[in-house]
């Protein structure tokens, strides 16, 4: 089933939808009694049942997650919300806090109660600093008003939320960084085993999940597991969002559900390529995933669906390209942005991020040769499995992505030392290569 | 201890459970490189050069985070693991600068070794390299009073980040910036202060960081001998290697290059604090005595020979004096030469003998963090356990006793004051009012033993000059009343003698002889008079080092890097290998 209407947004656009009075008034935290209502482990069943699967990129199934914490531990147990929404082209999680925070404190609150966590930390982006303003001032009424604190709604139960705002770095949206950074230390990730659910904040039992996933627990409530996994296809339940950037008339966020196809996304709710143009390329997943070509339009933007098509849903930040778009110079900025945010831990992604930007560089200098596109190939693949964590495979999908299907384009650069299409006005007027930085 | 049985490489290996895949490896002589695993800092992840292939997982695993596991199959030469492998070692290189001619590290490097061994015949990297601080030289920076510091060679293994923050309690080390320009740095470039700096050097597997005392001194292959010994700068007993450079006879300049820790599992694991690393260059410096000393009628100290000395010795210490020598005998001095002290403190005083004898030491506290996982003692001797088994001080925590001499000598009641001092000068405490006395008449007859000349020598009629620690078979009890071997790597200076061959020889002169012809006779006779007492059991059966060729021997206190030395670059067995997880079986120590 499509989902009928928006849940996860609903009031996005009303200039209060983000007060705790709004939220009231539209049936917020009737989910929260309903599940206090509940043991637990109810509420985990639920959660399985539902179907909800992770939205912050891999897609794991949270009911699971949330069964790994084990029950027998006496250390206390952590609830981090990942908040660091820095995945290129990925702006919902950003939406969420800013214009629906009570949805996002109501699940923390059933999150951390079924897990047995008494503190749930939001960890949110450097860049978020109105966002932190106003979490931070909705925590304050709902911790007022009952709804977060001690002896929740006179259940007994007690969660506490604290907002942490980073230092601004794509890693730290890790997990394991993110916890290292919550820790007060450089946001570098950890080895695993052992997971974070067995050893993670503070080295106690810790779930860490996207502000999407969290958002999603209240509504698995409110209207039902039955009904959340009726929402979309199999497996790939409930209320979805996508983040549609790039050459289409009317980026944005878009709440629909996961039976949607990306020919839809683009075309119906971000209203088409302006001008008329073809369409060359489309990222569906933020960039760390492979890029698609027109011929998968048709592929849904669900988790299998985008799997099957080649490429993976990631963070659902669908980034549209048209024909007009240099495909070289698109591969040189993505690994300028994962060069820059690199954190330098481990080897091959320090080391190797450098070079193929260098080489990328050259490439769109015009100085390059056809071994040059090999050796982009050769270092992603000494890089691609080979790194701590999935930074690596991440840096490495738009350089191997790009060459795989647009292959043609990095060769035009070699043998005539310009781009197969015509230089957009703003980059004629600079020297080659000035805004790949 | 619950054992488990995989495969590497075809081969059954059995390792104790809880042991990762390249821990076995090591164990078992197959060929792993690793950068930022330490046996001493433990695991952390981020080299990537230990990828090895195991079977049923669908990547490639870095072998140093992966626990053994019954019938495990890892496979460390399959194509795939060879060539991810070779393409670490190429990002490595990529901004390594290769300046290993000029590097102190080269020739004992395990990223130049590896990178033979592993890596790609040559880089495709055709971009300048990265650089920090400057090119080639001029890249070195300060890196605090002992250390230099050339960011340019740093692989980001984060060894001397985790050994500040693990080992020495104190996390003066941390890395700035991040990805591609993260670079090894301190609080405000102020360099490392600790008394543990110098583990830096040893820790680190590329020439990054490096000693001053060291730097640019000697080329592995020009320090052709190595021996294991301990050190004797304080109670702890540190086992170290001592490097020996050639010195052709028309060479000037010193024999000893450096030291290094030695792994001992119950004494310093890995590591040794910068007093005994650094503090060794008086063995060899310019007050060193080199032949016996007598005081002429003109007041002057004359260089003389053996004979003469013991002869004039003999003749200013009648024999009707004999029962108001006194010794003020340093907790410098070995089992062997304690004993051989006593032995002549009987004979000259008699039943008074043990009172005759005051024991001096230094004590000084060392700038440490709380944190601290190696601890440097206070006591600044070797060998208080020894004075304490000898009776000559007592108590669990003794103190110096030479003091008590003090009173006796300033009355004038002592007619001989004989010093018997083997460690650098002052280790003995403090002696100014034995000067003194000498000098105002107090105290008509001082004689000094020792390797240096001092406030001490320079006042006493008779100087006997002895051997620094690193020049003779000796023997003594750290803090922890562990019987040691301490041996000998260089020859002492001039007529130089051994230390308790000098008390065997002033008995002799005396007419009392003692009756041992070697050390190790007198060893027997300690083992015979206090076999039982725990600080010497053993000691007949102690066995000392010579010097051994050190072509083979990599520079690390971390033995397991002396294992892959032997294995990947000798084709000779691992003779040198010792066996972590067994310590304490070398010769010299208890077992």
């Amino acid at each position: 089933m499509r989902l009928p209407e928006p849940v996860l947004t609903p009031h996005v656009k009303k200039p209060h939808g983000h007060t705790l009075e709004h939220y009231l008034q539209t049936g917020g935290y009737q989910a929260l009694r309903k599940a206090l209502a509940l043991t637990p482990d109810q509420v985990i069943e639920q959660v399985k049942q539902s179907g909800l699967r992770g939205r912050g990129g891999a897609g794991f199934p949270t009911g699971m997650k949330w069964g790994f914490v084990p029950k027998d531990s006496p250390k206390p147990k952590y609830l981090c919300v990942n908040a660091d929404e820095s995945e290129p082209g990925t702006f919902k999680d950003h939406v969420l806090m800013e214009r629906n925070p009570h949805l996002l404190f109501e699940g923390c609150v059933i999150a951390c109660r079924s897990i047995g966590a008494k503190v749930a930390y939001i960890y949110i982006r450097g860049e978020f600093y109105h966002v932190q303003r106003v979490l931070e001032a909705e925590l304050e009424k709902a911790r007022a008003a009952g709804y977060v604190g001690k002896n929740i709604l006179g259940s007994g139960v007690d969660c506490d939320i604290w907002v942490h705002r980073g230092a601004g770095a794509y890693e730290a949206g890790e997990e394991s960084a993110l916890l290292e950074s919550l820790e007060g230390k450089r946001a570098q990730p950890r080895l695993r085993p052992p997971f974070p659910a067995v050893v993670g904040l503070y080295g106690c039992p810790t779930i860490i999940n996207n502000v999407e996933t969290i958002c999603n627990v209240p509504v698995i409530f409110d209207r039902g597991a039955e009904w959340f996994a009726s929402i979309g296809p199999e497996k790939n339940t409930g209320p979805k969002l996508y983040c549609i950037s790039g050459h289409v008339a009317r980026p944005g966020v878009y709440e629909t559900s996961m039976d949607v196809t990306l020919r839809e996304l683009i075309y119906d709710y971000a209203g088409g390529i302006p001008g008329g143009r073809a369409l060359k390329a489309v990222i569906p997943g933020g960039s760390s995933v492979n890029v698609l070509t027109p011929e998968a339009l048709d592929a849904q933007a669900s988790f299998d669906g985008l799997v099957k098509a080649g490429s993976m849903l990631g963070s659902a930040a669908i980034m549209v390209m048209d024909e007009t778009t240099d495909m070289v110079w698109a591969a040189t900025n993505l690994i300028h942005f994962y060069k820059h945010e690199s954190c330098g831990k481990c080897t091959p992604c320090r080391e190797g991020s450098d070079w193929m930007h260098k080489v990328l560089q050259k490439i769109l200098r015009g100085e390059g040769s056809m071994r040059d596109i090999d050796l982009l190939l050769g270092i992603a693949n000494n890089i691609g499995g080979k790194t701590l964590c999935p930074f690596g495979d991440a840096e490495i999908a738009p350089v191997v992505g790009m060459l795989q299907h647009f292959r043609g384009e990095f060769e035009h650069y070699v043998r005539e030392g310009r781009s197969l299409v015509p230089l957009a006005p703003w980059r004629a007027r600079e020297p080659a290569g000035a805004h790949a930085h | 201890m619950e054992k488990v049985t995989f495969t590497i490489d075809g081969r059954q290996v059995s390792v104790a459970k809880g042991t990762t895949v390249l821990q076995a490896a090591i164990e078992h002589g197959i060929q792993i490189p690793y950068y930022c695993y330490h046996p001493g800092l433990g695991v952390d992840g981020s080299c990537r050069v230990c990828l090895v292939k195991i079977e049923k997982m669908p990547k490639l695993q870095v072998s140093c985070s992966v626990v053994a596991t019954e019938g495990m199959v890892v496979d460390t030469r399959s194509p795939e693991v060879v060539e991810a492998r070779a393409g670490v070692f190429e990002f490595l290189l990529i901004n390594h600068p290769l300046d290993c001619p000029v590097c102190d590290k080269g020739g004992e490097c395990p990223l130049q070794d590896f990178s033979y061994a592993f890596g790609r015949k040559e880089s495709r990297m055709e971009f300048p390299r990265r650089t920090f601080d400057g090119e080639g030289v001029r890249a070195d920076v300060d890196f605090g009073p002992t250390l230099m510091l050339n960011r340019n060679r740093c692989i980001m293994c984060t060894r001397c980040a985790r050994f500040m923050r693990d080992v020495a309690g104190d996390e003066q080390i941390g890395i700035i910036d991040r990805g591609y320009g993260s670079e090894i740095a301190t609080f405000r470039e102020e360099g490392v202060h600790s008394v543990l700096s110098g583990n830096l050097m040893d820790v680190c597997p590329v020439g990054a960081i490096t000693t001053r005392d060291y730097r640019f001194k000697s080329r592995p292959w020009d320090n052709p001998n190595a021996v294991d010994t301990i050190c004797t700068g304080c109670e702890k007993g540190c086992n170290i290697t001592v490097w020996i450079k050639a010195k052709p006879e028309w060479a000037k300049g010193s024999q000893l290059a450096r030291i290094t820790p030695r792994y001992n599992a119950d004494v310093n694991q890995y590591w040794m604090c910068d007093i005994g690393r650094f503090g060794y260059h008086w063995v060899e410096g310019a007050e060193r005595l080199s032949a016996p000393l007598v005081r002429k009628a003109d007041g002057a100290l004359e260089a003389t020979t053996w004979d003469a000395a013991l002869k004039a010795l003999a003749d200013r210490l009648g024999r009707a004096d004999w029962g108001g020598v006194r010794f003020a005998l340093s907790a410098h001095a070995s089992h062997e030469e304690m004993f051989a002290l006593g032995r002549l403190a009987m004979a000259l005083v008699g039943d008074a003998a043990q009172s005759s004898i005051g024991v001096g030491w230094n004590v000084s506290a060392k700038p440490q963090a709380g944190a601290t996982r190696f601890t440097v003692p206070d006591v600044d001797a070797p060998n208080v356990g020894g004075a304490r088994a000898f009776g000559l001080v007592e108590g669990e925590r003794p103190t110096p006793t030479v003091a008590s001499l003090r009173a006796e000598v300033e009355a004038g009641r002592v007619k001989a004051l004989y010093v018997l001092d083997p460690g650098p000068a002052g280790a003995i405490g403090d002696l100014s009012w034995a000067v003194a006395a000498r000098k105002d008449g107090r105290l008509p007859l001082l004689i000094a033993q020792g390797p240096v000349a001092t406030d001490v020598t320079r006042a006493a009629d008779i100087v006997l000059p002895g051997c620094a620690w690193v020049e003779k078979d000796a023997s003594y009890a750290n803090m922890q009343g562990r019987l040691q071997a301490a041996s000998q790597g260089i020859l002492p200076p001039g007529d130089a003698r051994d230390d308790w061959r000098i008390l065997a020889d002033v008995a002799a002169a005396l007419g009392v002889p003692l009756g041992y012809d070697s050390a190790h006779e007198v060893r027997q006779a300690i083992a015979a008079t206090l076999g039982s007492e725990p600080a010497v059991a053993g000691i007949a059966a102690l066995e000392f080092r010579r010097p051994a060729p050190a072509a083979t021997w990599l520079q690390a206190s971390n033995p397991m890097e002396r294992l892959k030395w032997d294995f990947l670059f000798q084709d000779v067995l691992p003779l040198k290998f010792e066996n972590t997880r067994d310590p304490g079986h070398r010769a010299g120590e208890k077992t």
